[in-house]
C-alpha cells in the first residue's frame, strides 16, 4: 500500500501546527507501509517562496517530492481578495481568485497528482484551505482523504468548499467540533469520517528537578508554551495573569515558552525563556502546576494533549469551542471566560491538590486512550480498510460555467460563519440539543 | 472503538465551573452587562433616582419632543428691476418697457420703489437662512444636552449599582472583621492556669470513683469528706448558683457566635491532652470540655465520657480553662469566683 501525504509546507525545521501533524502521521504511516509526502519548495507560509531545491529527498526516513510554487504571494492583493469574499456578497469566480492569491499555487504539484494518481492507494490532503488541497483532491477524487485541520475562521464559510468535503472518500476530523462545523456548512454526513487528532512523542520519564535546577526556577508556576502573540490570547493571558498577581494568597508564577512577538509583562513572577528544545520543553511542562491554553481559535491544541500526557492539568480559553470541549470531554482541564473565572479557576487548581491530581490523572488517561500513537495509527488503518472495500465514490461536483462563476450571489463568509452552531460537543450531543449521528 | 467519553467518576469539569461561577457570582453580587444597565437606566430609573428629577421613560419623551428638523419653507418675494413690469404676455411686457421713461418723466420715479422693495427681499431671503440656521444649532445643541442628560443618568445608574455592591461588600467586611476581632480577643485572653509547687498537694485530686466507668456507675459518692462543695447533686449535676444562670446564657450566647473559635483553640497552651474515650463531639465547640480532662491516669481519662457532655465538666481538674471560657468570662465573673477554675464549683 502506497500512500501519498499532500502538505503545503514539509521539513523537520517547519513548526506549523498542521505541517507537523503532517510530518507527524506521514512517519508514523511509512511503519505501515510506503509513504510519499507531495509537497511544495516553500518554507515561508506568507511569502510561499521557493527556498528548497524541487526534486525528492529523504525527511526522517520518509521519501519527500517536492515541487515549484508558480508565484509568490502578494499580500496587497490577497488582503484585497480577502476583505471581498469574507465580507461582501461575491462570486465563485472572487472565491477562487482568492485561492489563488492565498497561495501556495503549484500547477506542478497537481499535475502530478492528476498523472500519478492510480500509483497511490490513498491520497491524505491535509489543510483544505490551501491550494494544494482544493486542486489536488479533485485531481484524485476517487482516493482523497481530507484532513481538513479546519478553524472557527471566514475560511470555513466560502463555498468552493462545501463540493469538497462533501466528495472526498472520508474526512479525518481533528475534534468533534471541527466535524460538527464542518457538517454544518456542508452537509457531508454521509462521507466517511472519524475524530482522530494526533498523538505525540511524549517522554515517558521527564526531568522537571532538572529543568528547575537548569532554569533556577523556585516556587510553583503554570507554563504557556507556543508562540507568545496577541492571535493566540497571549496580551489578554497578561492581563488575567496581572490580575492574579494581585492577590496575595496568590503563588503561582508564570513562565512563557516559545518566541514572543508581544512585549512581556515586567514582574518578577513573569519570566520568559524563549524556544527551548523538546527535551527542556516537556521538562518544564512536567516540573508545572498547570498549563495555560489561551487560544480562541484551535482546530487541536497538541501542547494540551502532551500536558495531558505528562500529568498536567490545563486551564484553557473557554471562548474556544474546541479547547473546552475537550477540557469537558476529558474532564482535565478547567476554562474561562473573564478575568474573574480566570483567577477563581486558577486558584482552585493551585490551591485544590486534589482537584489538581485528579484532572492531571484524567488527562493522562484521556491521552493514552484517544491520542496516544497506536490509537491514532488504529484509526487511521481502519478508515483505509474501510473505504477500500466501499464502493467509490464519485467524481467532485465540476466548477460552474464562465457566466455562472461571475454570478455574484454568494453570500459574505462572515456571515455564513456567524450562522454555523457555536459551542462544544459534550458527550453525544450536539450544543443544539440534536443527538450525533 | 468508542471516539469519546467520559471516564471520570470522580471529577466533573462542568460541575466544578458551575461552582466556581456560583463563588463568583456571590462575591461580586449580581452582574449586569452593558446592555442591562442601559436597560435599567432607560426603565427602572425610579429604583435609583428621584421619579420626580429625572423622568425614566427620557429617551422616548424626547424623540416625541423633538421630531426630526426640517427647515420650514417661507413664502419670500424676489423683486429685480423689470418685476413691476412682468407680465406672461409678451407684448403687454414689451409696451410697458416701451412707456416706461414716460412714466417717469409724467408721473413717478419707480426706481427708488424697485431699489428698497429689492433690498427688502434680499433681507427676507437673509433672515430666513438665519433663522433656519439657528433653529438648526439650537436643535443640535440640545441633541447634546439631551445626550449629556443621558449619559448623567446613564452613570449614576451604573454608581447607583456599584454602590450597592459595594455596600455589600462592605457589610461583608465588617462581619469578617467583627470576626476576627472576636477571635483575636479570645487569643489574647485564653490564659493557662497552672498551679504552684505550692498548691498542687492542696488539690483534691479526681475522684477515685471516677478512676472507672464502672466503678462510677456502681459506687455511690462519697459523703464526706468529699472534695465537692455540698451542694453538688448526686451524678455530678451541681445545682445552680447566683451568677451561674447569666454566665451560663453568655457562654451559650458565646458559643452561637463564637463557635468555631473554640472548636479551633478548644486546648489553650497545648498542655490539655484529649480525653482517650471521648465522644466524637469533642472538637465541636459545645462539647471542647472533652479536651480538657489532663489526668495522668489513663484509666481515669477514659471515663471521661461520663462528662464530656456536660460543660461543667471543663474545670473538673481544675488546672485548664478553655479558651472559649476565656472569651466568654472576659475576666470577669458575676459571682466574683476566681477566674482559674473557669467560676465552676464541680471539683474544687
Amino acid at each position: 500500500m502506497k500512500v501519498a501525504v499532500v502538505v503545503q509546507r514539509y521539513g523537520t525545521s517547519i513548526n506549523g501546527g498542521a505541517e507537523l501533524h503532517a510530518r507527524y502521521i506521514a512517519e508514523r504511516l511509512a511503519r505501515h507501509g510506503e509513504v510519499e509526502v507531495l509537497t511544495t519548495c516553500a518554507t515561508d507560509y506568507v511569502t510561499w517562496r521557493n527556498e528548497l531545491p524541487p526534486g525528492v529527498e529523504q525527511v526522517n526516513g520518509v521519501s519527500v517530492r517536492r515541487f515549484s510554487v508558480k508565484h509568490e504571494r502578494d499580500p496587497r492583493v490577497f488582503g484585497r481578495r480577502q476583505e471581498r469574499v469574507f465580507a461582501h456578497r461575491h462570486s465563485i469566480g472572487d472565491e477562487l481568485d482568492w485561492l489563488d492569491a492565498e497561495g501556495p499555487t503549484s500547477p506542478a504539484l497537481v499535475d502530478h497528482i492528476a498523472r500519478h494518481a492510480g500509483e497511490y492507494a490513498f491520497c491524505l490532503f491535509f489543510s483544505y484551505r490551501y491550494y494544494h488541497a482544493f486542486y489536488g483532491a479533485r485531481a484524485a477524487a476517487d482516493r482523497a482523504i481530507l484532513v481538513p485541520t479546519a478553524e472557527r475562521d471566514a475560511t470555513i464559510g466560502l463555498s468552493i468548499f462545501h463540493p469538497l468535503f462533501r466528495n472526498v472518500r472520508a474526512v479525518m476530523y481533528n475534534s468533534p467540533e471541527e466535524r460538527m462545523m464542518i457538517q454544518a456548512v456542508s452537509g457531508n454526513e454521509s462521507v466517511a469520517g472519524v475524530v482522530v487528532g494526533v498523538g505525540s512523542d511524549v517522554p515517558t520519564n521527564p526531568h522537571p528537578g532538572r529543568f528547575r535546577q537548569k532554569y533556577n526556577m523556585r516556587g510553583p508556576f503554570a507554563v504557556y508554551v507556543g508562540r507568545i502573540d496577541e492571535n493566540k490570547g497571549c496580551q489578554e493571558l497578561f492581563d488575567f495573569f496581572e490580575g492574579y498577581l494581585q492577590d496575595p494568597h496568590s503563588k503561582l508564577s508564570l513562565v512563557l515558552v516559545g518566541n514572543s512577538l508581544l512585549p512581556i509583562p515586567q514582574h518578577p513572577r513573569i519570566r520568559h525563556l524563549g524556544f527551548l528544545n523538546d527535551a527542556d520543553k516537556f521538562d518544564a511542562m512536567a516540573a508545572a502546576d498547570v498549563l495555560f491554553m489561551p487560544s480562541y481559535y484551535e482546530s487541536l491544541s497538541m501542547v494540551a494533549l502532551e500536558a495531558w500526557a505528562l500529568g498536567r492539568p490545563v486551564l484553557a480559553n473557554g471562548r474556544c469551542d474546541v479547547l473546552k470541549g475537550q477540557c469537558i470531554r476529558s474532564n482535565a482541564g478547567l476554562y474561562y471566560d473573564n478575568a474573574q473565572e480566570f483567577a477563581e479557576t486558577l486558584k482552585a487548581i493551585e490551591q485544590n491538590r486534589w482537584l489538581s491530581g485528579t484532572l492531571g490523572r484524567n488527562g493522562r488517561q484521556f491521552f493514552r486512550e484517544h491520542y496516544d500513537w497506536p490509537v491514532i495509527e488504529r484509526k487511521y488503518l481502519d478508515m483505509f480498510d474501510r473505504i477500500r472495500h466501499a464502493p467509490a465514490a464519485r467524481a467532485i461536483e465540476p466548477l460552474p460555467g464562465w457566466l455562472d462563476r461571475r454570478r455574484q450571489d454568494l453570500p459574505a463568509a462572515e456571515e455564513v460563519l456567524a450562522k454555523l452552531p457555536t459551542g462544544p460537543v459534550t458527550g453525544h450531543r450536539l450544543p443544539d440539543g440534536r443527538r450525533w449521528a | 472503538m468508542p471516539e469519546f467519553n467520559v471516564r471520570s467518576d470522580s471529577v466533573n469539569v462542568e460541575h466544578i465551573m458551575e461552582q466556581i461561577r456560583a463563588r463568583i457570582r456571590e462575591k461580586r453580587g449580581v452582574d449586569y452587562t452593558e446592555e442591562q444597565i442601559r436597560e435599567l437606566a432607560a426603565v427602572k430609573l425610579e429604583k435609583f433616582l428621584d421619579p420626580r428629577g429625572v423622568r425614566s421613560d427620557l429617551l422616548d419623551q424626547f424623540r416625541k419632543a423633538m421630531p426630526a428638523y426640517e427647515p420650514p419653507v417661507l413664502p419670500n418675494y424676489s423683486f429685480e428691476s423689470d418685476t413691476l413690469f412682468e407680465s406672461h404676455r409678451g407684448i403687454i411686457r414689451f409696451f410697458r418697457k416701451l412707456f416706461h421713461p414716460l412714466l417717469k418723466l409724467f408721473l413717478f420715479n419707480p426706481n427708488p420703489l424697485i431699489r428698497a422693495l429689492n433690498i427688502q427681499a434680499q433681507l427676507n431671503t437673509m433672515y430666513a437662512e438665519r433663522e433656519a440656521q439657528r433653529e438648526s444649532s439650537r436643535r443640535a445643541m440640545d441633541q447634546l444636552y439631551y445626550e449629556l442628560v443621558h449619559n448623567l443618568v446613564l452613570e449614576l445608574t451604573r454608581t447607583g449599582i456599584e454602590v450597592k455592591n459595594l455596600k455589600m461588600r462592605v457589610e461583608s467586611l465588617s462581619s469578617r472583621l467583627e470576626f476576627n476581632e472576636r477571635r483575636a480577643r479570645a487569643l489574647e485572653s485564653a490564659v493557662v492556669y497552672k498551679p504552684s509547687e505550692e498548691e498542687r498537694p492542696s488539690r483534691p485530686s479526681p475522684p477515685a470513683a471516677a478512676a472507672s466507668p464502672q466503678a462510677a456507675a456502681t459506687t455511690p459518692p462519697p459523703q464526706a469528706p468529699s472534695p465537692q462543695p455540698p451542694h453538688t447533686q448526686q451524678g455530678g449535676v451541681p445545682p445552680e448558683g447566683p451568677g451561674q444562670r447569666s454566665r451560663r446564657r453568655r457562654r451559650r450566647r458565646g458559643r452561637r457566635g463564637g463557635g468555631p473559635v473554640a472548636g479551633q483553640f478548644g486546648s489553650p497552651g497545648g498542655s490539655p491532652q484529649p480525653a482517650i474515650g471521648a465522644t466524637d463531639g469533642s472538637t465541636e465547640a459545645g462539647s471542647e470540655t472533652s479536651t480538657t480532662f489532663a489526668t495522668s491516669d489513663p484509666g481515669a481519662a477514659s471515663a471521661s465520657p461520663t462528662f464530656a457532655s456536660d460543660d461543667r465538666s471543663d474545670t473538673s481538674a481544675g488546672q485548664v480553662r478553655t479558651a472559649h471560657d476565656a472569651t466568654e468570662d472576659d475576666g470577669s465573673d458575676d459571682d466574683g469566683a476566681p477566674d482559674t477554675g473557669g467560676g465552676e464549683p464541680h471539683g474544687q
